[in-house]
C-alpha cells in the first residue's frame, strides 16, 4: 500500500466522524438525561454508592440485550431469540459455576454457548440466504428448550461471592459495561466492524466493494449470542440461581430499546450510543412510573405509547423539513 | 503505447441467460492510455460485457484475458488484484458512513488491525480532490445528493489507483460542471496511462472524449474502430444498424394554445415565488443543472408534497389539487424519474402494473373483472409498442419498455396534463425516439405535455417552450425561436453566463 502523498493535510478524521453520528440521537440524550433528573429527584438514593450500583444492575442486562439486537439490526437483520438465549446463558451460568467447572469455566462455557449459537444462527440466516425472523422464531423454541433440559424448573446457584460482586453494592456492573462499550468501539474500528453498516444498508454494493459481506453477518449474529448469554450470566448472578424462563421479556424489551434509540429495521441505520441510550430510557421509565405509582397496567401502556412517540417525533420532524 | 499488450481484454466471449444468448462472440481490448467507448441500446450486452470483465459473471464461452494472459477464472477478488475498478450504474455507498469511509471502504489501510484514520483521510483526500470534492470528508453520504453521491462513487474508484477504469454511464446524475470535472479527470488518467472504458448515451460525451470505440447490437459487435472519422449519427446508425433519420421527430406549432395551469407564487420543496403557465397543445420544458428544485416543481404542481401559491388554476378548478387522487380526478399525471422505485411495481405483471391508476378509480369494492382488464392492457401494449406476455413481472422488460409501461398506465384516463420527470433518462435511443414520438403526439392531441428533462438537446428539439430553474426559480423561460444548448446552459448555471457562451 503505497501512501499519496497529500497537498494539504488531510486533518484528523477520526473525531470528526465520531462527532457526526451523535446528530440523529442528541434529543434523545436530553430526554434521557431529563429522565435521569427526574428519577434523581423522585430518588435521591441515586447519587449514593449503593444507590448507583442498583440503579446500574437493574439497568445492566437490558442494556446488554439492546446492544445484542442493535448489532444485528444494523446488518439488516432482527432476532427473535434473544429472551431464550438470556434465558440459557443464565441456567448453564447456575448450573456449571457451583460445580467442578468453577466459575472460570463456568463463564467459558456461557461465552463459548453464546458464541455457537450466535454464529449456528448467523450461518444459516446468511449462507441459506433465510430471512432472519423465521430462523430466530425457530431458535427461540429450539434454544428455550434446551434451556428447559439444562434445568428443567427454577435452581442452581452461583457462587455467593461472585453474586455479590456483580449485584452487591459495587459498580462493577457499570464499570464491567464501560469496558464493553470500550470493546464495542473498538470493533467497529476494524475494518470487519465498520463493514457492519455498509453489509446492512447497501449488501451488494458492499460486495462489489470487496467487504466480506457475510462473515460482517455472521459476525455479528456471533457477537450478538455472546452479549445475550453474558446477560443470561448477569442475570443468574442477579437472582442466585438459573431460571429457564427468565429471560423471555428480553426479546421484544431489546427490540423496543433499539427502536427507542433510532436503530432502523432496514439496516445500516442508527447507533449503538442511540441503542444504549434507548436502553436506559426504558429502563428509567419503567423506575419512574414505579415511584410515581403507576399500575403495571398503566406502566406498560405508558411504555407503549411512550415508543410509538419516539420513533414518530422524528418522522414528524422530517416532514416538516 | 499503443502497441503495447491490453491491460484487459474479452477474446470472443459469449454468455446466455436461461438460454437466451446475451452476448455472443464478442472481443474487446482495453489498451493502457487510451478512453475506449463501448455504445449500444438498452439490452444490447453492455452490462453483461462489463459483469465478464470484472468478474462478477463468468463467460460461456471464450475467454477473459490480463495484460495479454487468459486468465482462468475471473472473480471480483482477481479483478480488484489486477487494478480494475468499476463504477457502476447503481451507487454502491453507504448513506449512514461518512465519504472517507465509503471511498475506503473493502480496502482500509490499517494499522495494528484497526482502520488507520488519518492514512485513510490522507488517500480519501487525494481521491476527492481528483474528482472537485471539496465536502469535509465526515459527511455522511447520506447527506449529500445524487451527482455529489455520484462523483464519491468515482473518488472511490480512483482511491484503488486502478489501471483498468470502466464507467458506466457516470454522468446521468451529474450536473455540466460536473461533467466537465469528470471530462478532464478522464483526459488526465488517460495521459498517465491508464486504460478506461466509458458507457453513455450521450454521444456528444462520447465523441469528445474517445479515440476508440466497440459498439454492440443485440448481443453481437457491429463496430470496433478509432472514432476519428466518425460522426455522432453515424454510431448511432451502428447501434440501432440502420439509419436514424432525425431522432426527433419535426416540430410543428402547436394549435391555438389555453392554460391548462396556472400558477402564481408557488412555493413547494426546493421551489419559491414561482410563476408558471402550462397551456395544452404544447411540450413545456423545464431544465436546469441536477437537483435545482425542478422534481418539487411538479410534485407540488401534482399535489404530491405540500405546496402553497397566491393564485391558481388548473384545469379550470381554482388551487393546486391538495393530493394526488384530487390531481388525477383533475386530469394531471406524473411519471416518476426512477422507475425501478415510484414508477412501478417490479415484481408484479406488467398488466397489474398498468391498471394499478385504474383500481384507484374502481369503487372499493367492485370485483374486477380480468377479462376487461386483460382487453385494455393488450390494447395498451399495442399502442405504446411494449412486447410480449403481459403476465410477466415488470423487472424483466429492460429500462425503457419500463418507461412505457410507466407512462402506459395512465393513458386509459387521458389524462389532459402530463408530468414527466426525466423520462428518457437510460433509455435506448430506439425507445427515445419512439417517447419522443409519443410526447408530441400527446400535445397534437391537445394536451399538455410537461417534460422535466437533464437532456439538453431534448429539451431544444422537443419543446415549445423551455422554463430554466436554477436554485428553485425558473431563471428564464425560452420560447422556441430563443432555444438553444448554448442559451439553456448558460440559464442553467447563471454567472458563467459569458463564460458558456463564448
Amino acid at each position: 500500500m503505497s501512501t499519496i502523498p497529500s497537498a494539504t493535510p488531510a486533518g484528523a478524521l477520526y473525531w470528526p466522524v465520531q462527532a457526526r453520528r451523535n446528530i440523529g440521537v442528541r434529543s434523545l440524550f436530553v430526554v434521557v438525561l431529563g429522565f435521569l433528573i427526574a428519577y434523581g429527584v423522585l430518588f435521591p438514593g441515586l447519587f449514593t454508592a449503593s444507590g448507583f450500583a442498583k440503579f446500574t444492575q437493574s439497568w445492566f442486562p437490558l442494556a446488554l440485550v439492546a446492544m445484542a439486537q442493535a448489532i444485528l439490526m444494523l446488518t439488516g437483520g432482527i432476532s427473535l431469540a434473544i429472551g431464550a438465549t438470556v434465558s440459557l446463558g443464565a441456567v448453564i451460568a447456575a448450573t456449571t459455576m457451583a460445580g467442578p467447572l468453577g466459575v472460570a469455566g463456568g463463564a467459558a462455557a456461557v461465552a463459548v454457548t453464546g458464541l455457537g449459537i450466535g454464529a449456528a444462527t448467523g450461518f444459516i440466516v446468511v449462507r441459506l440466504r433465510l430471512p432472519a425472523i423465521v430462523v430466530t422464531l425457530a431458535g427461540s423454541f429450539i434454544i428455550g428448550g434446551a434451556a428447559l433440559l439444562v434445568l428443567p424448573r427454577p435452581g442452581g446457584s452461583i457462587p455467593e461471592w461472585l453474586s455479590d460482586m456483580l449485584a452487591g453494592n459495587t459498580p462493577a456492573a457499570f464499570v464491567i459495561l464501560v469496558l464493553i462499550v470500550a470493546l464495542w468501539k473498538l470493533y467497529l474500528a476494524t475494518p470487519l466492524g465498520l463493514s457492519l453498516y455498509a453489509s446492512g444498508e447497501n449488501p451488494v454494493g458492499a460486495y462489489r466493494s470487496g467487504v466480506p459481506v457475510d462473515g460482517a453477518r455472521i459476525a455479528a449474529y456471533a457477537i450478538s449470542g455472546l452479549l445475550s448469554t453474558g446477560a443470561g450470566l448477569f442475570v443468574a448472578a442477579q437472582t442466585g440461581s438459573g431460571d429457564p424462563v427468565i429471560g423471555t421479556a428480553f426479546t421484544l424489551n431489546s427490540i423496543a430499546a433499539a427502536v427507542l434509540g433510532g436503530i432502523g429495521f432496514l439496516g445500516g441505520q442508527g447507533t449503538m450510543r442511540g441503542a444504549l441510550a434507548g436502553s436506559l430510557l426504558l429502563s428509567l421509565m419503567i423506575s419512574v412510573m414505579f415511584f410515581l405509582g403507576f399500575t403495571p397496567v398503566a406502566q406498560y401502556v405508558a411504555q407503549g405509547l411512550i415508543i410509538i412517540g419516539a420513533v414518530a417525533i422524528p418522522q414528524f420532524r422530517k416532514v416538516q423539513q | 503505447m499503443t502497441t503495447t499488450a491490453p491491460l484487459l481484454a474479452a477474446r470472443g466471449v459469449s454468455k446466455a441467460f436461461f438460454g437466451n444468448p446475451v452476448l455472443r462472440d464478442v472481443s474487446i481490448s482495453l489498451q493502457p492510455g487510451r478512453v475506449h467507448a463501448l455504445l449500444g441500446e438498452n439490452g444490447a450486452g453492455k452490462s453483461t460485457l462489463i459483469n465478464l470483465l470484472s468478474g462478477a459473471l463468468r463467460p460461456d464461452g471464450g475467454i477473459i484475458e490480463v495484460d495479454g494472459r487468459a486468465v482462468a477464472r475471473m472473480t471480483p477478488a482477481l479483478a480488484r488484484q489486477a487494478g480494475i475498478a468499476v463504477v457502476q450504474q447503481e451507487l454502491s455507498l453507504t448513506a449512514s458512513l461518512s465519504i472517507a469511509e465509503n471511498i475506503g471502504l473493502g480496502a482500509y489501510p490499517r494499522r495494528f488491525g484497526l482502520v488507520d484514520y488519518q492514512e485513510l483521510a490522507a488517500r480519501a483526500k487525494a481521491a476527492c480532490e481528483l474528482v472537485g470534492l471539496n465536502e469535509k470528508l465526515s459527511t455522511p453520504v447520506g447527506q449529500l445528493s445524487l451527482g455529489r453521491r455520484q462523483m464519491v462513487e468515482i473518488a472511490k474508484a480512483l482511491y484503488r489507483k486502478p489501471r483498468v477504469l470502466i464507467l458506466d454511464e457516470p454522468t446521468s446524475s451529474l450536473s455540466a460542471t460536473e461533467t466537465r470535472i469528470l471530462t478532464d479527470l478522464l483526459e488526465r488518467l488517460r495521459s498517465e496511462g491508464t486504460a478506461i472504458l466509458y458507457i453513455s448515451h450521450r454521444l456528444n460525451e462520447v465523441m469528445a472524449l474517445c479515440l476508440h470505440v466497440t459498439v454492440l447490437k443485440d448481443g453481437t459487435c457491429t463496430a470496433d474502430r478509432a472514432l476519428e472519422g466518425t460522426d455522432a449519427s453515424g454510431l448511432v446508425r451502428l447501434m440501432v444498424g440502420r439509419d436514424p433519420g432525425d431522432l426527433f421527430p419535426r416540430w410543428q406549432a402547436p394549435p391555438s394554445p389555453a392554460n391548462a395551469i396556472s400558477v402564481r407564487g408557488l412555493s413547494a420543496g426546493l421551489m419559491h415565488g414561482v410563476d408558471l403557465d402550462i397551456r395544452t397543445g404544447e411540450v413545456l420544458g423545464i431544465g436546469g443543472l441536477v437537483g435545482q428544485g425542478q422534481e418539487d416543481l411538479l410534485l407540488g404542481l401534482y399535489g404530491a408534497i405540500p405546496a402553497r401559491t397566491t393564485s391558481a388554476a388548473v384545469n379550470g378548478a381554482a388551487g393546486l389539487p391538495a393530493g394526488v387522487p384530487k390531481a388525477n380526478a383533475l386530469g394531471l399525471a406524473y411519471v416518476p424519474a426512477d422507475r425501478k422505485r415510484e414508477g412501478l411495481h417490479l415484481i408484479h405483471p406488467i398488466l397489474t402494473n398498468m391498471m394499478l391508476p385504474a383500481f384507484a378509480r374502481l369503487p372499493a369494492l367492485k370485483l374486477r373483472s380480468r377479462k376487461a382488464e386483460r382487453e385494455r392492457g393488450k390494447g395498451l401494449a399495442a399502442q405504446l409498442g411494449i412486447k410480449g406476455d403481459l403476465g410477466r413481472p415488470a423487472q424483466a422488460l429492460s429500462g425503457g419498455n419500463q418507461q412505457k409501461v410507466a407512462l402506459a398506465k395512465w393513458m386509459p384516463h387521458d389524462p389532459l396534463v402530463l408530468l414527466l420527470n426525466d423520462p428518457t433518462r437510460g433509455v435506448d435511443v430506439e425507445t427515445k425516439r419512439e417517447i419522443y414520438l409519443m410526447l408530441r403526439g400527446f400535445a397534437a392531441a391537445g394536451k399538455a405535455v410537461v417534460l422535466l428533462s437533464s437532456d439538453t438537446p431534448e429539451l431544444v428539439h422537443l419543446c415549445d417552450r423551455v422554463a430554466v430553474v436554477r436554485e428553485g426559480r425558473i431563471v428564464t423561460t425560452l420560447e422556441r425561436g430563443a432555444l438553444s444548448e448554448e442559451a439553456i446552459v448558460s440559464a442553467a448555471m447563471g454567472a458563467e453566463k459569458q463564460k458558456v457562451a463564448a
